[in-house]
């Protein structure tokens, strides 16, 4: 049997809030295969995000250890963090947060900035994850000329350019209709059905769960259940 | 490295692209740097008009306790006596009438000389750029225009020109390394008297040119004159020429001083301009600021990317302000003039260079505190301040 892609063992986050302590994230055991689709649900503070700024090392665990594949993130120092996070870890959220003062081309292109590459390998990367989530004709397009559909289809762009391992989705569907969702939701399972990218994603709607391979219910910060999704 | 150049175009286009905040800032900085090249040219002008060089040999020849060329009147006969003087080289009898005795920016000063002196009054390495002096000499009205004073009041060869109600034929415009040259018109010395006749200055002239055998003597050699005319109906006063145009020009001296300060201050304004344009840009960008992070830019490439804004928003302004002020300056050929005595407003690219380097070290300087500040960020806390 192989080695699990994320191994979280006894992860625990802990926040004082003057003298109260909260642990929105306790002793939590979770394995996650590569290539898996993971939908992760949860009342509101259950700690589904929490766990998601770990797994994406923007935030870093009180206790307990976390390996994603052969990186003990839990022991970075910020600084080694944010350089494995801008190699390993794409990371989409529910308002695509684009820079405004950049088109859709550059937003896309801004990860790559750190990457010793040439400008014509960038722009070659650029291109093709556009092309990907079938946003080329806009590349021009500054975030306040793109509908919501299409904004969060440059953030995914944004997110895949590096070819990261680990795609982590903070509700991608929160803030769209119904049918943009959907054909959001089609591109993050070709993602990783097609490219074998792992998917972890944040949701409160049950009818995007369908898409996931897996689905993990959370509450107050311990894994509740642990399903298989049959689609 | 090339990461941090590569980050360049990046704040570029932040700057571009908020236009209404980028032109604000840098249009403050520029008007700004602009009063700070200007006061800086002026004080150029005045160090230059007024600071004694080594190489300086001529002493000026006035009458005792009289501060207008209007006052000053001395005998014409003294330049004989003065030239018996031992150390002293040549002595030149001079009239000069000026237009405005106050302190103005566009003065003619009129300097009458006999007219075999005119090469001995000029400085070394004055040039007749255009016209002749053998033109001046044939007529007696002709005048040779300082190059500043000609192109101030677009005055050229064959032109006629009339200032403090004497009219001269310009024969000739003259480029010189001293100002007074540059902003005089020379004629010849009975012409000038005949035209102030009037006021019976027949045989009299204001002042007298005196070069020195030996620039180390000048002071020895000014209290050699003073002494021989001591006793005379007109005493006189004798000063080294740079010494004679600062007393001349103290009150302008005064305001050159007094310009500094607000020199300085328009730096402040610069450093409190760029400063508060950052914090506001921070502030509105800490959402952008927490993407990026997330993306993988680590807390010092964000800082290092405030100090290129603020390098930016500095140069920028820099560069419109001194280098317009310079202009200005380069093609106005400004001349505060007082008592006959004229400072250039001086200014050269080297001026406009200082100022916008100044302009680009306080833009630095104002992105330090916010640059240090975002790079010790956490994300969450720039996603918690969202």
């Amino acid at each position: 049997m192989s080695t699990p892609f994320i191994q979280c063992r006894e992860l625990t986050r802990t926040y004082t809030r003057g003298t109260e302590r909260i642990t929105p994230l306790d002793k939590l055991d979770l394995d996650i295969d590569r290539g898996q689709f993971v939908a992760l649900m949860g009342p509101s503070g259950s700690g589904k995000t929490t766990l998601l700024n770990l797994l994406a090392g923007i935030d870093s665990p009180t206790e307990g250890e976390l390996l994603i594949g052969d990186t003990p993130v839990h022991s970075l120092s910020r600084g080694r963090l944010a350089a494995w996070r801008a190699d390993h870890v794409g990371y989409i959220f529910q308002l695509y947060n684009l820079v405004p003062v950049l088109n859709a081309y550059e937003n896309v292109e801004l990860p790559l900035l750190l990457q010793s590459i040439t400008r014509q390998e960038r722009h070659r990367r650029v291109s093709n994850a556009m092309e990907a989530v079938g946003i080329t004709d806009r590349h021009k397009h500054y975030p306040r000329q793109l509908s919501g559909g299409q904004e969060q289809r440059v953030a995914i762009a944004r997110a895949i350019v590096t070819e990261p391992d680990l795609l982590l989705c903070d509700e991608p569907t929160g803030d769209l209709d119904r049918e943009t969702a959907t054909s959001i939701m089609d591109l993050l399972q070709r993602l990783n059905r097609d490219e074998g990218r792992t998917i972890v994603m944040v949701t409160h709607d049950p009818a995007t769960t369908r898409w996931a391979d897996t689905l993990l219910h959370l509450e107050k910060g311990r894994l509740l259940e642990h399903e298989e999704v049959t689609t | 490295m090339s990461r941090l150049l590569r980050l360049i175009p990046v704040v570029f286009r932040t700057i571009r692209r908020s236009p209404i905040r980028s032109g604000l800032t840098i249009m403050g900085i520029a008007m700004a740097m602009y009063l700070f090249t200007g006061v800086e040219s002026m004080r150029n002008g005045v160090r230059d008009a007024t600071e004694a060089g080594a190489g300086d040999s001529m002493l000026v020849v006035y009458r005792e306790n009289r501060y207008c060329p209007f006052t000053s009147r001395l005998p014409e006969w003294y330049v004989d006596r003065i030239e018996r003087i031992e150390g002293v080289k040549a002595a030149v009898p001079m009239q000069i009438l000026v237009s405005n005795c106050r302190a103005s920016l566009d003065v003619v000063t009129f300097r009458g000389v006999p007219g075999d002196s005119l090469g001995a009054s000029l400085s070394p390495g004055t040039e007749i750029v255009a016209g002749s002096i053998n033109d001046w000499t044939k007529r007696g009205d002709a005048a040779i225009v300082g190059e500043s004073l000609a192109a101030r009041r677009g005055i050229r060869v064959g032109d006629r020109f009339n200032a403090a109600g004497v009219a001269v034929y310009v024969a000739g415009i003259l480029e010189s390394s001293e100002m007074q040259d540059r902003n005089s018109a020379w004629v010849h010395l009975p012409f000038l008297q005949e035209a102030l006749r009037r006021g019976g200055t027949g045989g009299f002239v204001t002042q007298f040119n005196v070069v020195v055998d030996d620039p180390a003597r000048m002071d020895e050699i000014a209290l050699s004159i003073d002494e021989a005319f001591a006793h005379d109906e007109r005493p006189t006063a004798t000063r080294p020429e740079k010494a004679f145009i600062g007393r001349a020009a103290r009150d302008i001296v005064g305001i050159a001083n007094f310009a500094g300060i607000l020199g300085w201050g328009a730096l402040v304004a610069v450093f409190a301009l760029i400063a508060n344009a950052i914090m506001l840009a921070m502030r509105d960008r800490i959402r952008d600021h927490a993407i990026m992070q997330t993306l993988g830019w680590t807390g010092p490439l964000i800082g290092w990317m405030v100090l290129v804004e603020g390098a930016m928003l500095g140069l920028f302004g820099g560069i419109l302000g001194a280098f317009g002020a310079w202009l200005t300056i380069q093609y106005g050929r400004f001349a505060m003039t007082m008592e006959g005595a004229s400072i250039e407003i001086s200014t050269s690219a080297w001026t406009a260079i200082i100022g916008t380097g100044l302009a680009l070290a306080l833009g630095i300087l104002a992105g330090v505190a916010p640059a240090l500040r975002l790079s010790r960020r956490s994300i969450a806390s720039s996603f918690g301040a969202v």
